[in-house]
């Protein structure tokens, strides 16, 4: 029998990469917020990207929304360079950045909205997320009314329901209460499983990270470059006492910690000169 | 529990009013005595009745020029009809072009290089100095009336709108964009309802200095209607009662003109979405 390296790993036989980043850069005038950053995303995986404060996560998750382009290096959706935003990405950022004219329903039918689909047709599809992200009874009210929690439901919503290949989550509870932030990461494990696209989280909570995630991604700190990749592997859903989550979220605190002891030791001796 | 929700999450522009409520009723007792004292004096003869004529004079002569009986006939209606007219023509000339040249210097530098020198210069001349040149130019009609209204409004609106798209979240933009909104559904969808708050703050001011403006102007370029000319005239006719109208017509129009047509305007608006406008 011959070995196959397709069986030997299953997972990336079965898809194919949907983002590739190969060396990429990014510079803030003389800053270097990014060197090197080598990366492949497989279609329909849920990654999360973790790193010390200020590593430049964020940055990265805006040069594959588009917002921002790389200085440096490749990166590319389905094979093609990214040119700018658009529709095949939906991003869903920590201060929610809801539309405040605009109802709930609207917020969230914009997208159908601005592609030219029936307003009717709109509201259909936007009730399967509406529901999901357990919005039901809400769609009336302005998002001045909601609290922080059902604020960033809407957020989610309303990029899910453009049907994107891609949803990149911004800190999505960074922004949240820790009661709130854990009943979310609860109730929405389901909705993951249900979109089932390629979603790329930028946190900086391991317990997130390895909650919700098949494999997080972590940053040194800035310039940053990939210094992990470890596979989350336990089934969905994920109950937070399961013994091999506690491996994974030690085994990943060690990494980020010896990278922020790093970082701060850094900053000191710069601090003394 | 759920109410005590309810009541926080109303914006805070509600809370405030709550205070203001008992104001009213006091604010109104202290016209109404003034009114009377007023009254009061004229007939006893402790003011010279001529100067300052009495209240209800000064109503009934509101009373029969508003009538068929007036001079020339409906005339009090006649005046606030054209003068609202041109107040509102040029105001609605002042909101559109305002905006517009407001979002372009907001967001271009071509615009900022231009159109930023200009507006420092002109924004500080009054209004009424353009008048006379405005009268050469068109001569004696609305035009110039209208056009006195628009200058004196547009430099507000411009300039909250430059402070609005200065304090737009740019995310607002990205999240647009990854809707894949065109340029032209981005001004629409996104600009114009995120400047809204400070559009109605620039409309509010705006229209404060072009009502009186607008007066002013209809004393020296109107021919025949509007409140600063029916000023104007009556003062040729020494009628100290139309003068009178006139001014406290000019006031009442003013308040209902900020607290009813801006006041609506943001109850519809900015209210029910919960932003506070900038005052």
């Amino acid at each position: 029998m011959s070995a196959d390296p397709a069986k030997v790993l299953p997972m990336n036989a079965r898809s194919k990469p949907k983002i590739v980043a190969k060396g990429v850069q990014k510079n803030f005038g003389s800053v270097v917020a990014m060197e090197d950053v080598t990366l492949s995303i497989q279609e329909r995986e849920f990654i999360a990207i973790i790193g010390p404060s200020g590593c430049g996560k964020s940055t990265f998750l805006y040069l594959i929304a588009g917002f921002e382009k790389p200085s440096g290096g490749e990166l590319t959706l389905n094979g093609k360079a990214i040119r700018g935003p658009g529709p095949d990405r939906g991003v869903v950022f920590q201060e929610f950045v809801l539309f405040p004219w605009l109802t709930v329903l609207r917020n969230i039918t914009l997208g159908l909205d601005i592609q030219g689909v029936k307003r009717e047709e709109a509201e259909e599809r936007a009730l399967k997320w509406i529901r999901l992200t357990g919005l039901s009874g809400f769609e009336n009210a302005y998002p001045s009314t909601l609290s922080g929690g059902m604020k960033q439901r809407v957020a989610i919503a309303r990029a899910l329901t453009y049907e994107p290949e891609v949803l990149l989550l911004d800190e999505p509870f960074g922004a949240l209460d820790v009661q709130t932030k854990n009943y979310m990461i609860k109730d929405l494990q389901n909705l993951w499983q249900e979109a089932n696209r390629t979603i790329v989280m930028i946190t900086h909570s391991v317990t997130e990270a390895v909650h919700m995630a098949d494999r997080v991604v972590v940053l040194s700190s800035r310039p940053s470059r990939v210094i992990a990749d470890v596979r989350i592997d336990v089934p969905h859903p994920r109950d937070r006492r399961n013994p091999s989550m506690h491996r994974y979220e030690d085994e990943i605190t060690a990494i980020l910690s010896a990278e922020v002891d790093k970082a701060m030791s850094l900053e000191r001796q710069i601090g003394l000169l | 529990m759920s109410t005590i929700d309810l009541a926080s999450a109303k914006p805070p522009s509600e809370a405030r009013a709550i205070p203001l409520l008992p104001n009213i009723g006091a604010r109104s007792g202290v016209i109404v005595a003034l009114l009377v004292l007023w009254e009061l004096a004229a007939r006893l003869g402790w003011i010279n009745a001529f100067l300052f004529p009495a209240p209800s004079n000064i109503a009934a002569t509101i009373w029969t020029q508003s009538g068929p009986d007036g001079n020339p006939p409906y005339a009090m209606p006649m005046h606030v009809l054209r003068s609202m007219i041109r107040l509102l023509a040029g105001i609605a000339l002042a909101v559109v072009i305002g905006t517009v040249l407001g979002v372009l210097i907001g967001m271009t530098r071509w615009a900022r290089t231009l159109f930023q020198p200009l507006i420092s210069i002109f924004m500080p001349v009054p209004t009424l100095a353009w008048t006379p040149v405005l009268l050469l130019l068109t001569g004696i009609d609305d035009r110039t009336t209208i056009i006195v209204v628009f200058i004196a409004a547009v430099f507000e609106v411009i300039y909250t709108i430059v402070a609005g798209i200065e304090m737009m979240n740019v995310k607002l933009f990205w999240v647009a964009r990854s809707m894949g909104a065109s340029r032209l559904q981005i001004f629409l969808r996104v600009i114009i309802p995120a400047i809204f708050p400070y559009l109605i703050t620039g409309m509010r001011l705006g229209t404060g200095y072009a009502w009186r403006a607008l007066i002013a102007a209809e004393m020296l370029a109107a021919s025949s209607l509007g409140l600063g000319f029916m000023i104007y005239d009556a003062s040729e006719y020494m009628s100290t009662n139309v003068i009178y109208a006139g001014i406290i017509l000019i006031a009442v129009l003013g308040y209902l003109l900020e607290n009813v047509l801006i006041g609506r305007l943001e109850a519809s608006t900015t209210e029910k979405w919960g932003i506070q406008s900038e005052r």
